[in-house]
């Protein structure tokens, strides 16, 4: 007898909430880092508005995706480190269910810093990233990138220099969604049209590179 | 001692020395047909003549990194160890063929457009066309279970093959690139220079079909070999050091 | 099947795809091409051309239009001898010289008047140690025919006429106000404007940031398809670019990687049989 589907995703997503409000390990670390990354390339840039409004898509997807890394990391990292996967796995639970709740989980988190972040741009960079399209773009793109992220930091958490490895692996593999974020961003902010057409192929990516990943995630946890 | 003989290279199969030799032979026949039989492009110059090199190294690429993503969904299917061997053959060949692609091109762009990089949509993909294969490399070393390392790498693999297509179609997802579609078509023909660049289908044919077939094979074929033996001889120097 | 049968086909297939590639070879020609520039052959035209020039006359308007590479010390010493090349003459100076810059360089812009029947029309321009030369002579008679290349005063304009206006004071001696209005033609060359009056026609078109002219005195004749075919040469005219050694470069890259692939395969099968050898001797020596 099976646990069902989304009843299982969704035990995962609130033993990892739980977790979350308990430690606030993980929301605290990316905030963190988010916050100082924004700051150092407001440094770093110290141009004029014009080049500013240039980098500003640049620097949210730069910062959204690293934060999103260093929270990856250390969720599959408790999970493999604590002996939870394996549980999981002698439990008869379906590996698609295990991925769909560590995936929600993920994106949950980094999505709560993209939030945050957007009106924290908003004030350090001069530009209203506060726009429907900013937003709908930043949750499309955490998305598709945390759907990788996972199962890509599920693979490298086993391995012997995981924290070095997941950042090789993952970033080439989520260049698409790194092109399209930043160019739908950049389009939304200086009122190009041909944004939407950007957030059509960041969707289609996504919901590909979904599918594959509920496909083969129960691969890369077997054993 | 029925174990030390195991060491003791396989004999090449008669096919693959044959299909060595096809290859090598080709290889200098297309080169010939490339360099002296076809005319010189009367706006590019000689350096048009990389480009029968250049356009068929990626459809060689495309070859070794399909047969990745075959090897690696039957290995998940069947679970046989060939497979991941065949798909860790593609990334090696399909890798040399996709850095051969992108310095040719970076090459011949530094003549025609003045410039050896720009930051073009298809440049830029199969620029991370090659980062994606590398870390695929990088990847697999890092993991030590053996079983585990072919599960994973045939799953990277897979996904891995997203960056090939994207830099086959992207002309037409984003089609501001400056890059050719086709040589073929492009302003000199229009003017009506053919003569010039007769010999353009010529040698671009058969250097096409060798990059897609014998070039791939052969190279996949030997490297295979390599990596049965080295699976031997870890398996064998685990027990040596175990007993 | 057997592998090697596949192999033969693969084989075959190359054959015959060479073989079917190459048989669209005889193709028009449409470009004279010598050693070191390309213009294009012009229609009509009686082609007088060698190794190493491209002429083409024609022989009802005792037109020549020629181009060559001649080493000379500079723009003017080498039209004068491309003109005493091609008319057997000792050639004076020019009445009228002027330089433009071209998207392909500075060009020298000469009219020479030869003989009361020969006007000759050049553009020359350095080619690495050489000089290119782009020559249009002709011996009627009755015309006078100076064609002129100058850089538009105004780039924004879309039409010569300024520029018409001050090579027919030049040439001519006279003032717009003594021609016609401008009248439009298409040609093969462009969109030409033409201003007429009863003694001298001049027409000029725009191209780049530069106006093409051409004048004639005297009897019209085919006056427009000779400056139309002047221009087409003025305008067709390239060099190809001598890049062989960025393809020396390109070839060492391919070889350096492929090789690099192949001694790798080599150099890993050999440390492989050395790690071999010594798991045998370890065994020796257990035994």
């Amino acid at each position: 007898m099976r646990t069902p589907f989304l009843k299982c995703a969704l035990a995962i997503i609130a033993k990892d909430l739980r977790a979350e409000i308990r430690s606030r390990e993980l929301l605290s670390v990316m905030a963190l880092f988010a916050l100082l990354s924004v700051l150092v390339f407001s440094f770093a840039l110290e141009l004029d508005r014009a080049a500013r409004a240039e980098a500003v898509s640049g620097v949210l997807w730069v910062t959204l995706i690293f934060a999103s890394l260093l929270g990856l990391n250390r969720s599959l990292a408790q999970e493999s480190d604590q002996g939870n996967l394996d549980a999981l796995l002698l439990a008869p639970v379906s590996r698609s269910a295990i991925f769909v709740g560590k995936f929600a989980g993920n994106a949950l988190f980094t999505g709560i810093v993209g939030l945050v972040l957007l009106p924290l741009m908003t004030v350090l960079y001069g530009m209203n990233t506060l726009h429907t399209g900013v937003i709908v773009t930043t949750l499309v793109g955490i998305l598709g990138f945390c759907s990788i992220g996972t199962l890509l930091a599920t693979m490298t958490v086993r391995t012997r220099a995981r924290e070095a490895l997941l950042p090789i692996a993952l970033l080439p593999v989520a260049l698409p969604f790194l092109l399209t974020a930043v160019r739908a961003t950049k389009g939304v902010l200086s009122g190009a049209p041909e944004w939407q057409v950007w957030l059509q192929l960041l969707a289609g990516i996504t919901v590909i590179y979904l599918v594959l990943c509920l496909l083969l995630y129960g691969y890369v946890v077997e054993e | 001692m029925t174990r030390i003989a195991e060491l003791e290279p396989a004999p090449q199969p008669r096919m693959l020395r044959v299909l060595t030799a096809l290859t090598a032979l080709g290889f200098l026949a297309t080169l010939y047909l490339g360099l002296f039989v076809a005319g010189t492009d009367i706006e590019q110059g000689e350096i048009q003549r990389i480009f029968y090199i250049h356009m068929p190294s990626f459809f060689g690429a495309f070859t070794a990194f399909g047969a990745t993503v075959v090897g690696g969904l039957l290995y998940l299917a069947r679970k046989n160890d060939a497979w991941d061997r065949i798909a860790l053959a593609g990334v090696e060949v399909g890798l040399a063929f996709a850095l051969i692609n992108l310095l040719t091109g970076s090459i011949w762009a530094r003549p025609i457009w003045n410039t050896w990089w720009t930051w073009d949509p298809r440049l830029t993909s199969a620029a991370v066309m090659c980062l994606i294969y590398a870390a695929y490399l990088m990847l697999r070393a890092g993991i030590d279970d053996l079983s585990r390392k072919r599960n994973f790498m045939s799953v990277y693999g897979i996904f891995a093959f997203v960056s090939v297509l994207t830099t086959l179609f992207i002309i037409r997802i984003v089609p501001e690139t400056i890059h050719p579609v086709i040589v073929g078509a492009s302003p000199q023909n229009a003017q009506g220079s053919f003569e010039a660049t007769s010999g353009v289908v010529m040698a671009l044919v058969p250097s096409l079909l060798l990059w897609l077939t014998l070039m791939p094979i052969t190279l996949m074929w030997h490297r295979y070999r390599l990596e049965t033996r080295k699976e031997a001889s870890d398996r064998l120097m685990l027990q040596a050091l175990s007993d | 099947m057997k592998p090697t049968r596949i192999a033969l086909i693969l084989l075959w297939l190359l054959l015959i795809g060479g073989g079917v590639g190459g048989s669209d070879h005889e193709a028009a020609v449409p470009y004279y091409r010598a050693s070191g520039f390309n213009v294009p052959i012009l229609e009509g035209w009686a082609n007088q051309s060698g190794a190493d020039f491209a002429q083409f006359a024609l022989v009802e308007a005792q037109a020549t239009i020629r181009t060559a590479r001649v080493s000379a010390a500079d723009g003017l010493a080498a039209a004068q001898s491309e003109l005493s090349e091609l008319l057997g003459l000792d050639i004076g100076q020019p009445v009228y010289s002027n330089k433009v810059n071209l998207a392909d360089g500075t060009w020298q812009v000469l009219v020479f008047d030869i003989d009361d029947a020969t006007t000759a029309s050049v553009m020359s321009r350095r080619a690495d140690s050489e000089h290119v030369v782009i020559t249009f002579v002709e011996r009627n008679p009755a015309a006078r025919i100076v064609l002129l290349t100058t850089t538009q005063a105004d780039d924004t304009l879309e039409d010569a006429a300024p520029e018409i206006a001050t090579a027919v004071e030049a040439i001519a001696g006279i003032t717009m106000n003594e021609l016609s209005p401008a009248e439009n033609i298409t040609l093969p060359s462009g969109e030409w404007i033409v201003y007429a009056s009863d003694i001298v026609t001049a027409m000029g078109m725009v191209f780049g940031n530069d106006s093409y002219m051409a004048l004639r005195e005297g009897e019209p004749g085919d006056f427009a398809a000779l400056a139309d075919a002047y221009n087409r040469t003025l305008l067709g005219f390239f060099i190809t670019p001598d890049n062989s050694r960025y393809l020396a470069l390109g070839l060492a890259a391919v070889f350096l990687i492929l090789g690099t692939l192949v001694f790798s395969f080599g150099w890993r099968a050999r440390s492989l049989r050395q790690g071999m050898e010594l798991i045998e001797q370890l065994a020796r020596e257990e035994d």
